[in-house]
């Protein structure tokens, strides 16, 4: 739910304890990661303002989007930027993540003095300098050693792009183990890298929470993809899945739907959404008394032997044994040639004697038509 | 005259032989081998006495969920206890930090007591063998010895300190460490210490590595590498005295190199996590608002022979009773009609009860 999600966040960390660390994955199917992104910020940082949470003040890592576009956002929401008492600073890392206008223009640091809340920050691809810097601002927002700050991070699949899985899990970790980390959020593109990057950002993070479409279409791309954009534009769901401290997944699911104003979540309203699949973690070990519908209509299908087959003639069932006409025809291939007969390895049954009734060796059910 | 007194024989049956009698910590095993204690009483019941040393064990992570942990934890002290010495790595920046949390063994006062839950209701039928666990429960607890060779480990009380300061105990960090030859060496010193050839057998040591391939760390896209080197470690982990439990998250590996990590190990465990408040679960599992997890046990350790062990269940609960000790339960479950999904479909396709367990009616 993203009420506890947003709670969980503002608890923050025990003491001892790593800081609770949420990824908020999308991908192109409902590509609204960045709208739950937003909310999470705007719901944080007026808790921050208010007091309320255990976090003091937020170092906003801006990959994606210029700091100014946050700026905006949290000013339309009414939370306070200006305020008197610094809680928050934007790590400017979308302007020149890698420092080329220095090299083209060999011109210092552009950074605005008067500017308190931005810094820029150029050399993206050195991880470890973004975590010392990233703790250096922390520290200098909220001061000592007992108050804490949070960290968001516009998108980890920037900083997926510009260094590798390792150094990205590293950072997560070492921000994790900060003793003055509150906690972490940050929005990844699942559709932008290898499963097994996904998975040790998953690994890292305590919640994993997924924004996904209604219906995953897994074949047929074309034609989900026009019935989707016309019907679920703005709506999705909400799959959360969080660690627990007792070791236990807590696994919810709820709808969204994007608004001009924001995001709004809301239960699940239809039963089918939600399919645990737990037959997969315990062994099956009851064995089924009952039929599927697919076994029900296989079932229906069978065709029994005895039933109505014959079209009128009498039923003919092979029962290894060939009737008089059929040996008869056989006669003629068979005295001509004997080599033929030894290739195919028939049986054929001659009558003892004359005597026996024509049809004493036939079956009585021979004919019989249920 | 007839005497009428006890005969003594010259052949008395030596029952004194079942445990050994240099060390508390090891035990005699079929085929020569000998075992040490998991740490957990149940673990060694389900692997037929414990880990058996020369052995490497490996424990797959589930992501989600830390119970891998746990059994490191249980493993880790009760190798403390029996003041067996004990390597740790773990990719933490102060491996140290985490023996402060291993846990010391429970005051007598508080036994496990195993009695089953009474349901009222008629659903005898399908529990009954929780039932016939009694007489065994019995048997094992008159071994001499029983205590000393397995304590109940309580996860809410620490070690004390005077365990682990003494020079025992040696931690690595290897999250810094751009490949495992650190580690690797680290561990072929420590070895060293326990080689087979030099006749007694009266000291055993643990290796624990935990999160061997955690993706923080330098190497872990080495998978070739990261290979060999348990390759190495098990080789020499055979003429050695010594058990080395390695855990490792496989979703963070390529599936081939995950399936070798498997094969090489000599006991394969792994860990899974359970969803929380679950309503399909709790009506399919009795005790499930005690679970914590589940415990698969996919391979059990056989040295020395060709016979393999087949276990008669091979799917576990993880317990906290008590929220302090560490249990296995077998799952008892609902006779439900467990319709629609694959039989025995698992993500790696090892884990499966075997026809005699199944009729659990």
């Amino acid at each position: 739910m993203a009420e506890s999600v947003c709670r969980s966040l503002r608890d923050g960390a025990l003491e001892g304890e790593l800081a609770p660390t949420l990824t908020i994955k999308d991908s192109l199917a409902s590509p609204f990661g960045f709208n739950v992104f937003s909310h999470i910020l705007v719901q944080l940082s007026s808790q921050i303002v208010a007091g309320k949470s255990q976090s003091q003040g937020m170092v906003i890592v801006a990959l994606s989007r210029s700091p100014s576009s946050y700026i905006d956002l949290l000013k339309m929401n009414g939370v306070d930027v200006e305020s008197s008492k610094k809680w928050i600073h934007i790590l400017d890392c979308y302007t020149d993540p890698l420092g080329w206008k220095d090299k083209t223009r060999k011109s210092g640091d552009i950074t605005d003095p008067s500017n308190q809340i931005l810094s820029s920050y150029k050399t993206v691809k050195d991880v470890n300098r973004l975590f010392s810097v990233i703790c250096d601002l922390g520290r200098g927002l909220v001061g000592g050693s007992k108050s804490r700050f949070c960290v968001a991070i516009d998108s980890l699949s920037e900083l997926l792009r510009h260094s590798s899985v390792q150094s990205v899990a590293s950072l997560l970790s070492n921000l994790r183990s900060h003793e003055q980390i509150s906690c972490i959020f940050g929005l990844l593109h699942s559709d932008l890298h290898e499963e097994r990057a996904v998975a040790a950002v998953e690994y890292t993070s305590s919640m994993v929470a997924s924004v996904d479409p209604f219906h995953h279409s897994v074949d047929g791309q074309g034609s989900n993809l026009g019935n989707s954009s016309r019907q679920n534009l703005t709506k999705g769901k909400f799959n959360v899945r969080s660690k627990r401290r007792n070791g236990r997944v807590r696994v919810t699911c709820e709808e969204f739907r994007v608004e001009p104003s924001g995001i709004s979540f809301a239960p699940v309203s239809s039963v089918d959404g939600a399919a645990v699949a737990v037959a997969g973690l315990i062994p099956k070990v009851q064995f089924n008394l009952q039929l599927s519908e697919k076994e029900r209509v296989d079932r229906s299908r069978v065709v029994l032997p005895f039933e109505h087959q014959g079209t009128g003639k009498p039923i003919q069932i092979y029962d290894g044994r060939r009737s008089l006409e059929d040996s008869n025809n056989e006669a003629t291939p068979i005295s001509g040639g004997k080599k033929e007969d030894s290739g195919r390895g028939e049986i054929i049954y001659y009558r003892d004697s004359d005597d026996e009734m024509p049809d004493s060796d036939e079956d009585p059910d021979d004919d019989l038509d249920i | 005259m007839a005497t009428t007194g006890t005969r003594v024989s010259s052949f008395s049956p030596n029952l004194s032989s079942v445990k050994s009698s240099q060390h508390p910590g090891l035990k005699n095993g079929p085929n020569g081998t000998t075992f040490i204690s998991s740490g957990i009483s149940d673990l060694d019941k389900i692997l037929g006495g414990g880990f058996t040393l020369g052995s490497l064990v490996m424990i797959m992570e589930d992501a989600e969920a830390p119970h891998h942990m746990l059994l490191l934890r249980n493993f880790m002290s009760q190798g403390l206890l029996h003041r067996q010495p004990l390597l740790y790595s773990s990719p933490s920046k102060d491996p140290r930090g985490f023996l402060g949390t291993l846990p010391s063994p429970g005051s007598s006062k508080d036994d496990i007591a195993r009695e089953p839950s009474h349901e009222k209701d008629l659903r005898i039928a399908w529990q009954y063998k929780k039932y016939f666990g009694e007489p065994q429960l019995n048997i094992n607890s008159n071994n001499g010895g029983q205590h000393d060779y397995c304590n109940d480990l309580d996860l809410r009380k620490p070690l004390e300190r005077h365990f682990f300061t003494s020079n025992n105990v040696n931690c690595v960090s290897i999250q810094n460490s751009p490949n495992l030859d650190v580690l690797k060496d680290r561990c072929a010193e420590f070895l060293a210490q326990f080689s087979r050839n030099e006749g007694g057998s009266s000291s055993a040591g643990r290796i624990a590595i935990q999160s061997f391939c955690s993706p923080q760390c330098k190497y872990s896209d080495m998978e070739w590498h990261m290979l060999s080197f348990i390759r190495s470690l098990k080789g020499m982990a055979r003429s050695s005295n010594v058990v080395i439990v390695v855990t490792f998250p496989p979703s963070l590996l390529s599936p081939s190199c995950s399936k070798r990590l498997q094969h090489m190990a000599d006991t394969l465990l792994s860990v899974r996590a359970i969803p929380d408040e679950d309503k399909e679960l709790a009506k399919l599992l009795t005790g499930y608002q005690d679970m914590v997890g589940l415990l698969n046990v996919h391979k059990v350790a056989r040295l020395n022979t060709q016979v393999p062990v087949i276990l008669e269940a091979t799917t576990f609960s993880i317990k906290l009773q008590k929220r302090r000790y560490l249990v296995f339960e077998c799952l008892n479950q609902a006779p439900v009609d467990g319709s629609g999904g694959s039989s025995y479909g698992n993500s790696d396709g090892c884990s499966r009860s075997t026809k005699a367990g199944s009729l659990d009616f």
